[in-house]
């Protein structure tokens, strides 16, 4: 099983959501981010990015994440603040998120499957990663692309050329909503996510 | 009271249905607040998303404004113990749209001719304004609850010298837009005023 580092920056959805114990036990350690220092990311496999975190925070993280990317690492990202700045080789676009898509007629969430045949889809569907999103990216090297919206922005990609490790990225925020008690489709996503970053082919 | 005397501890992020933005408050970038000088401001608003740990840590901070006559609203789901008179926020068990709803359980003028079920639904759909509560300390007055009377937003002026409001949805300043809703961000601003203006009266001068 990958070491998974879950990045925690003392907000009570991100305490809800790592501290869960069907989560936790995918979870090496939980590690405070005001605290962190050059050397706390060592003998990790994976580091667990929130959604949410402070942009102060994100700056300090982000040579972390960089040289943590450079030796190989896998670095996990929901929905980031300040995602031009942290996440490599691509380029966020904003866009206004529509809670409501699901209470129109003929509903449709906008939202498609990329790579069916991913490892990733053993572990989740795509109805688990359909609530709403904050944004696309639009990647720039060769990724692999596991939802998209219609018009082929990225929702959630694997990028393993850009560094010498692993992005795992989307612009879903599912421990937020699992970890404010709101949601359930939150939590039929990370039933399935967490295992598959433990375990699962990335 | 000007509005620039209400601080909000800045959470650096932008999280929806919280105090941000362009509101004529004055901000605090939260991990600053054992550094900031705090006397120019009547009233500190705590959004949801704040660190927890940091707050603990720093608990004196807060308690140290309270003392001084003065108001502290937060809105958010407690589970570490800075907040004075606090409790960790209890989910409720949701079996379907009808746990959510609100009632107004005491008449309070931030809440005249406000529809609860206007804070309940948006859009029809339930679940945005509270799905849990806090404990209330002894002598704290509730003023909205769940169905089996759970308090969502109380008012605590036991637990130090000044006053708490404390909601386990959000804090209700930025309720600005609804039928029945729209005046309750100004309505909790004036109620700020007003209990900072008695408190004050209270306090004996430095």
């Amino acid at each position: 099983m990958r070491k998974i580092a879950a990045l925690y920056s003392g907000l009570s959805y991100q305490n809800r959501a790592w501290n869960e114990p069907k989560y936790r036990k995918y979870i090496a350690d939980i590690v405070y981010v005001p605290d962190m220092g050059p050397e706390s990311l060592a003998g990790f496999d994976v580091v667990l990015l929130p959604s949410r975190l402070h942009t102060g925070l994100l700056m300090k993280l982000k040579p972390l994440l960089d040289s943590f990317a450079a030796q190989g690492g896998t670095v996990v990202v929901f929905w980031p603040n300040d995602a031009e700045q942290i996440v490599p080789n691509q380029n966020w676009e904003d866009r206004p998120t529509n809670f409501w898509w699901w209470l129109d007629k003929n509903a449709k969430s906008g939202i498609e499957q990329r790579n069916p045949g991913h490892d990733l889809y053993n572990y989740i569907t795509l109805q688990d990663a359909t609530w709403h999103y904050h944004g696309v990216f639009w990647p720039q090297g060769d990724v692999v692309p596991l939802v998209e919206t219609e018009d082929g922005g990225a929702i959630l990609y694997v990028d393993k050329s850009s560094t010498a490790g692993t992005w795992v990225v989307t612009s879903l925020d599912p421990e937020f909503h699992y970890g404010s008690y709101f949601m359930p489709a939150t939590e039929r996503f990370l039933d399935g996510f967490l295992p598959w970053l433990a375990e699962g082919e990335l | 009271m000007e509005k620039h005397e209400i601080a909000v501890l800045d959470i650096k992020v932008g999280v929806m249905g919280e105090v941000l933005g362009s509101t004529g408050y004055s901000y605090i970038d939260m991990y600053e607040l054992p550094h900031a000088s705090l006397d120019a401001y009547a009233c500190l608003v705590i959004n949801g998303s704040s660190d927890q740990e940091f707050l603990l840590k720093h608990k004196a901070v807060i308690e140290n404004f309270l003392d001084q006559g003065k108001v502290v609203l937060f809105g958010g789901q407690l589970f570490r113990p800075w907040l004075p008179g606090g409790s960790d926020f209890i989910p409720r068990t949701i079996h379907s749209h009808l746990d959510y709803h609100i009632t107004v359980a005491k008449e309070h003028p931030i809440f005249e001719g406000v529809d609860p079920s206007e804070l309940t639904y948006k859009k029809g759909v339930a679940g945005f304004f509270a799905r849990g509560h806090h404990p209330v300390p002894e002598g704290a007055e509730v003023l909205l609850t769940l169905p089996d009377g759970e308090p969502t937003l109380y008012i605590d002026r036991s637990s130090t010298k000044g006053t708490l409001m404390v909601s386990s949805g959000y804090n209700l300043l930025g309720y600005r837009d609804g039928d029945s809703t729209s005046l309750i961000g100004e309505r909790v601003e004036a109620w700020i005023e007003q209990e900072y203006k008695q408190l004050q009266e209270g306090v004996p001068s430095r």
